[in-house]
């Protein structure tokens, strides 16, 4: 047992990428507490984490050390006091489950509220952390392990002593965890490779516009601040993260020429600027984990008061994805640097967007916006004065006070008014289902031809 | 000739045929079956709660990363019960390996219901595969004589003070058990995909150990802890591989979605008006394909796979789209450039560095290899052949035939110039096989 412990000690490994830990010495302590009694239990816990390898320090490593210790300790006693068996004197599957399965299972839940309340403790003391909600947040997420940690130390001691395998049953009992581990140790190398691949697709698409380098990243760290006073679950943030990193993925449907040619734009090519939005949903529509942010992208330039493109949605008709990703999006195009302005501060570009609530921008989203700004520190994005001359007369097509000139400077030019698509209008569409080649409405058909004068 | 020994697997459609021998063994064990002394009832409630659990781990099947089909669930209860010698500490079970194939033919039978009701497809070989399996192990365990002519099955009571030796015997069961069903489904992918039936069984033995390990030791835990516990023993000592199971189908998930990202990466040349539409699926295929005929192992078809959706990247730092979007046309210098970007672009991930190395050298000529004594790896070779034939072939349907000639032979000028010729031979030999079917179809 003590080798069995040394070992599991030396093959630990705490992070593997996905909130699952293994810990194989807390199946060996369980285990041993009933085989070997309080006594040897203790003693097997206390050594095999005293040799616990990891740059920790001496007094961490004494904690570590004796907690274990009084794990086996108090889980051997426990184990008796309710009336655990003598594995050598039990025969039968029904009087195994009883007699030594359901002893072992209460050993184990008191061993993991040990585990908790030393922890908390110890948290407490050194961080002050209020120790009720770090006992529910330790319970809550190594519960489900200890309970497999309990079921696996009983298969293991059934094969141990009824089956007489003797300390062979490890490897056997083992072989199968081993596998998982490393099957979950693959995921998480897989899953990190994945989130580093999806920025890289949005990297390829900033090197077409590098006016708007390292614009996604800064809008989806936005976003995500912005999602807690709205109080968005944790799969919509998800989802929201997803859609905001992702949201200009379109604009390499956009011809280069266009997006870095200075203005004066053409009608036509702030057309083929603003279909942008429903390319980005043709670039990833493909990607199953991402269909919940399809709609998002999709409608990330509507606005509130439902003159925006591509479909003309107001009000709640929006997705509240695309609602924050406006807001955020707004906000990071008013805190850059420009060749006409220098970057906003906070306070000034919050103004500026407050000034739009209600007719550009969702009231609420607003709202979480000023908690934000009030609550995390944001750098401006500033351009040195030789990136300041090469984006002269570049049009971001992010930053409201911008765009309204280019609209409302266009001659003739009114307010976008929707006309809805009877096949394709309605909340609920699915952006997905679209192909995306769709021309958004522009302001007048007439007016296609004509210059739209920057101020 | 290598080159016949090699195809051998396909021109004997063994996949084809793997399905009728496992048919004929398990009609074979039934006949064995009834032909035997009448059962004692209690063993046929064992046999039936082992037939329920293999149907039900037929139901869970998972799909490996690299995307073979398993069903670990069934394939441990089935070996569990080839091994199955004394259920409870004071029962014998009677039953032979006759009766222990055709118990599992009918859970795995049972198994493949709801799929066929869902009308997915049921990949008979491996079905197959995974019989032929437990009729092996349950052979090895109960037949063949291994000392004084007697079978490991009477064996274990001389063990009964050493029953670790039990356990190891029980490992090397499963383990040569699990080696014939490599080797089933080595024979019958290399013969569906024609690749080299070496280089499969090496993949499958690969990608299959460290799954094959859970599934031994599960097999000889159930059929240890069946002497104590008695039959409940088999769900419970199920437990830790439904934890692999779990983990390992995860894994997979990971990997289907990175795929699909990769695609999407793919699909930006397309939408961007660079290239002409599906052209980086076209020539992925196509480029999987030829890397299979010649030899590739998984991993490096993979990085293949990727580096060939991924060729035309770099386009995307380009200001105009070049016309058409064929690379094959563009300035030689141009290409490299193009080639540079992408990989560039690709090797930020931090994590594709295998793909980028390709990427970079993939417009490269041949005669760089000979001349300059360059190592140009075989996926870059293999993607330039690739991506030069669905330029000049295009998408047209009309006129194929003749378009597809006269890319051939644009191909064969560059033999060995530009080209590889063993990659063009690879080529010919794929098209060729994808006109017989076109034809046969």
């Amino acid at each position: 047992m003590l080798v069995l412990g040394l070992l599991s000690s030396v093959v630990r490994e705490r992070d593997v990428g996905s909130n699952i830990t293994f810990s194989f010495l807390s199946i060996i302590i369980i285990s041993s507490a009933v085989l070997i009694g309080p006594v040897g239990s203790a003693l097997v816990g206390a050594i095999s984490m005293a040799f616990d390898r990891g740059g920790r320090s001496a007094v961490a490593r004494l904690f570590n050390a004796s907690m274990a210790g009084l794990q086996g300790a108090v889980g051997g006693l426990v184990y008796l006091a309710v009336g655990g068996a003598n594995l050598a004197q039990v025969h039968g599957a029904g009087v195994l489950i009883m007699r030594v399965g359901l002893p072992l299972m209460v050993a184990d839940v008191v061993q993991m509220l040990i585990n908790a309340l030393l922890l908390a403790g110890i948290v407490r003391l050194s961080s002050g952390v209020p120790p009720r909600r770090f006992l529910v947040q330790m319970i809550t997420n190594s519960g489900v392990a200890y309970i497999g940690y309990g079921v696996i130390g009983f298969l293991f001691l059934i094969l141990w002593v009824p089956a007489d395998v003797g300390p062979f049953s490890a490897i056997l009992i083992l072989a199968p965890l081993f596998v998982a581990r490393w099957a979950f140790v693959q995921y998480g190398e897989e899953q990190r490779a994945h989130e580093r691949t999806l920025s890289a697709l949005v990297t390829a698409v900033e090197t077409k516009d590098p006016n708007a380098a390292g614009h996604s990243a800064r809008i989806a760290r936005l976003a995500e601040w912005m999602a807690e006073p709205l109080s968005m679950g944790t799969q919509e943030v998800q989802a929201l993260r997803y859609a905001a990193m992702l949201h200009d993925v379109g604009k390499i449907g956009v011809p280069t020429r266009v997006l870095r040619r200075p203005r004066p734009l053409s009608l036509v090519d702030l057309e083929a600027l603003t279909r942008h939005s429903s390319l980005g949903v043709k670039v990833v529509r493909d990607i199953e984990f991402l269909s919940g942010c399809l709609d998002g992208i999709r409608h990330h330039h509507e606005r509130w008061d439902g003159l925006g493109y591509p479909d003309g949605l107001a009000g709640d008709e929006i997705p509240l994805i695309s609602r924050v990703i406006a807001v955020a999006d707004a906000f990071d195009a008013l805190t850059t640097d420009r060749a006409e302005r220098p970057a906003l501060t906070p306070t000034q570009a919050l103004k500026q967007i407050e000034q739009r609530r209600g007719r550009q921008f969702d009231p609420h989203v607003v709202a979480a916006l000023a908690t934000v700004v009030d609550r995390h520190e944001r750098p401006l994005t500033t351009a040195t004065e030789e990136e300041l001359e090469q984006m002269r007369g570049y049009l971001d097509h992010d930053d409201p006070i911008a765009w309204e000139h280019v609209w409302t400077a266009a001659p003739r030019s009114r307010p976008v008014v929707p006309r809805p698509e009877p096949a394709t209008a309605g909340p609920q569409r699915h952006g997905g289902d679209q192909n995306g080649d769709e021309t958004p409405r522009i302001p007048d058909e007439s007016a296609v031809a004509e210059q739209v004068r920057a101020p | 000739m290598r080159l016949g020994l090699r195809d051998l697997p396909s021109r004997l459609r063994l996949h084809r045929w793997l399905p009728v021998v496992s048919i004929a063994v398990a009609a074979g064990a039934v006949a064995a079956a009834i032909a035997s002394p009448r059962l004692p009832l209690q063993d046929w409630g064992i046999l039936a709660v082992f037939a329920v659990v293999i149907a039900v781990g037929e139901v869970n099947r998972i799909v490996l990363p690299g995307g073979r089909e398993t069903a670990p669930m069934s394939l441990a209860a089935g070996y569990a019960l080839a091994m199955t010698w004394d259920v409870g500490e004071d029962y014998r079970v009677s039953f032979g390996a006759g009766v222990v194939v055709a118990t599992t033919s009918v859970g795995m039978l049972a198994g493949a219901v709801p799929a066929l009701i869902r009308r997915s497809p049921v990949r008979a070989d491996d079905l197959a595969a995974r019989l032929l399996s437990v009729a092996v192990a349950a052979l090895l365990f109960r037949h063949l004589s291994v000392w004084e002519g007697q079978p490991l099955l009477t064996l274990q009571d001389d063990w009964a003070s050493t029953r670790w030796v039990t356990a190891i015997s029980m490992v090397l069961v499963s383990g040569v058990a699990l080696f014939v069903q490599s080797f089933c489904v080595a024979m019958a992918t290399a013969s569906r995909d024609h690749r080299p039936f070496w280089r499969s069984l090496v993949d499958e033995v690969r990608q299959g150990a460290g799954l094959g390990a859970a599934l031994a030791a599960s097999g000889t835990l159930i059929a240890l802890a069946e002497r104590p516990m008695g039959i409940v023993a088999l769900p419970v000592f199920l437990v830790p591989l439904v934890l692999t199971q779990f983990a390992i189908r995860r894994f997979a998930g990971i990997r289907e979605t990175y795929g699909q990202t990769i695609r999407a990466l793919s699909r930006l040349t397309e939408i961007g008006g660079y290239t002409r539409r599906d052209h980086p699926a076209r020539v992925a295929a196509l480029s999987v394909a030829m890397g299979r005929d010649l030899g590739m192992s998984d991993r490096d078809a993979l990085d293949l796979e990727y580096a060939a959706l991924l060729h035309d990247i770099g386009q995307v730092a380009l200001r105009e789209p070049i016309p058409g979007g064929a690379t094959m046309m563009a300035a030689p210098a141009d290409q490299d450039r193009i080639a540079r970007d992408g990989a560039g672009i690709v090797r930020q991930t931090g994590v594709l560095d295998h793909v980028a190395v390709i990427l970079a050298s993939q417009a490269k000529p041949y005669r760089h290899v000979r001349e300059l004594g360059e190592d140009l790896p075989l996926a870059s070779r293999i993607i330039k052949v690739a991506n030069a034939y669905d330029d000049l072939v295009g998408e047209a349907r009309a006129r194929r035939a003749r378009k597809h000639t006269a890319a051939i032979e644009r191909i064969h000028l560059g033999l060995g110039y530009e080209y590889d010729p063993r990659v063009v031979e690879a080529l010919i030999r794929v098209l060729d096989r994808r006109a017989a079917v076109v034809g046969a179809g």
